[in-house]
């Protein structure tokens, strides 16, 4: 496949950054970002989906692994990966996807990219916090904490995804 | 009609059926994937405990504890100056109950009191924390030592200005996870000092600095900034370990029993070193239950009579 050692690279630094960084920082109780994420974002807008289902899955066991999660990881990302190509197929069209290259504002439009990144990540950090809190009880508490951390991971996500595509020109 | 004509005409119905079955499996079979997949984990997460996900930690960090040590002592260096400032002020605040031991012009009581700790039923120990935040509801601590440094599973984790922590929930050669009291699992008991009106102490997981000291007595009358310390009554830590301060009380809706919410001592946000306490008696117990245990669970006379 091609352009797999980049990906192999941009799995490595999200996991570790996770495990080493945002693990151990206690920023808040509301600002918990999940870079991992990032990963499943920039995955090729082509990529056949059981592909991103495995991907999803390799991602969220090794979470699950390193953060003492029992599943909550793997749950929200394979969630998020199985509903990946339907809101690119929303935000940027299917057929556009078809022609793949990394997700990025350049490829998708600005707008595009922020929508397709903003539901997906909305979409797995609701998940796991609501998991995580394991109650229904202090719903605005949760809600402060999906919203707060999902702002965060964009935050990342954007940064990441700008070092990674700025290599394309030196590359290619 | 011969036999082939049958045969063949089967062939011919199945290899049609076959064609559409596959279609159809290819059709959906990213979605049989992640329902399958997503059945595993959620079942896997329903039967999990916070001893599941503590032994998880465990688990990876032998592969991975190393790493955290180095990453983590990187990071120490920031934060030796103020470690450095309280160090020093807690050991002018052991100088100063040194001194009152020396002033102690009774020699008997002296006496006395040092035969008592020739013995003492507490031990304890230090460990740095290598992994971990509290930035979760589940939260759970990775400590630099294990087995191989006296570490058991039950010992009480202490700040080093002597408040409570949490407690060690599982342990492997090297390493040990505790669970902090900023996890929603944890459970202890909290007493207001002073009084013998007691509760139990859990988190509700909103604030990272309180915690919830419920089942207070109504006719506790618990005071702003009055201290709340440890019970008797749990193995997991010495009596009167200062938890935290009592922040605002309210009644509940029966107006029978208080919850009390109290401002930890420990800033565990900023932990880096943490002080072990193992209770002796426990683990004398423990090791019994384990003997009795290797033996099949019984112990009968005959046994013994043969090991004579």
């Amino acid at each position: 496949m091609y352009r797999t050692y980049p990906y192999a690279l941009l799995f490595a630094t999200t996991t570790l950054l996770q495990v080493f960084l945002f693990d151990n920082l206690s920023l808040s109780l509301y600002l918990d970002p999940l870079v991992y994420l990032a990963f499943i974002l920039l995955l090729p807008l082509d990529i056949p989906a059981a592909v991103l289902l495995g991907a999803g899955l390799a991602t969220g066991v090794a979470m699950d692994m390193t953060m003492g999660a029992a599943g909550i990881n793997t749950i929200s990302t394979l969630l998020a990966a199985f509903v990946r190509p339907a809101i690119v197929g929303f935000c940027y069209g299917s057929e556009n996807a078809r022609e793949g290259g990394t997700p990025s504002p350049e490829r998708m439009g600005r707008r595009a990219f922020v929508r397709y990144a903003a539901i997906v990540i909305l979409i797995h950090h609701s998940v796991f916090f609501t998991l995580e809190a394991l109650s229904l009880a202090h719903t605005l508490h949760n809600l402060a904490r999906i919203v707060a951390s999902s702002t965060a991971t964009f935050a990342a996500t954007w940064l990441l995804m700008r070092l990674f595509t700025a290599k394309l020109p030196l590359r290619i | 009609m011969g036999l082939r004509a049958v045969v063949s005409a089967i062939f011919e119905f199945d290899r049609g059926a076959v064609r559409k079955l596959i279609e159809f499996i290819r059709s959906v079979y990213v979605v049989v994937l992640f329902v399958v997949l997503e059945a595993v984990a959620v079942n896997f997460y329903a039967h999990s405990t916070a001893y599941t996900q503590a032994r998880l930690l465990t688990r990876s960090n032998r592969l991975l504890g190393d790493a955290h040590g180095l990453v983590g002592d990187i990071g120490r260096y920031f934060t030796l100056g103020r470690e450095n400032r309280r160090l020093i002020e807690r050991v002018a605040e052991l100088e100063e109950r040194l001194a009152a031991y020396a002033e102690a012009e009774n020699a008997e009581r002296l006496e006395s009191y040092i035969d008592s700790e020739q013995d003492p039923k507490y031990r304890m120990t230090t460990a740095t924390l290598v992994g971990g935040a509290v930035n979760r509801s589940q939260n759970l601590l990775t400590l630099n030592r294990g087995y191989r440094d006296g570490i058991s599973v039950g010992m009480g984790v202490l700040s080093p200005s002597g408040a409570m922590v949490g407690f060690v929930v599982d342990c492997s050669e090297r390493y040990a996870v505790a669970m902090p009291v900023l996890n929603t699992s944890f459970r202890s008991s909290g007493r207001l000092a002073g009084t013998d009106y007691f509760g139990s102490i859990s988190w509700d997981g909103r604030d990272a600095e309180t915690v919830q000291l419920s089942d207070i007595s109504k006719y506790a009358e618990p005071r702003e900034g009055q201290e709340v310390v440890t019970t008797g009554f749990s193995q997991y830590f010495p009596e009167d370990v200062l938890i935290g301060w009592v922040e605002r009380a309210e009644l509940n809706e029966t107006r029978t029993t208080y919850t009390v919410h109290v401002r930890l001592a420990a800033e565990i946000s900023r932990l880096r070193d943490v002080v072990l306490v193992g209770n002796r008696d426990r683990e004398v117990v423990g090791d019994l239950q384990e003997q009795v245990r290797q033996n099949g669970g019984a112990i009968s006379p005959d046994r013994s009579a043969t090991t004579n």
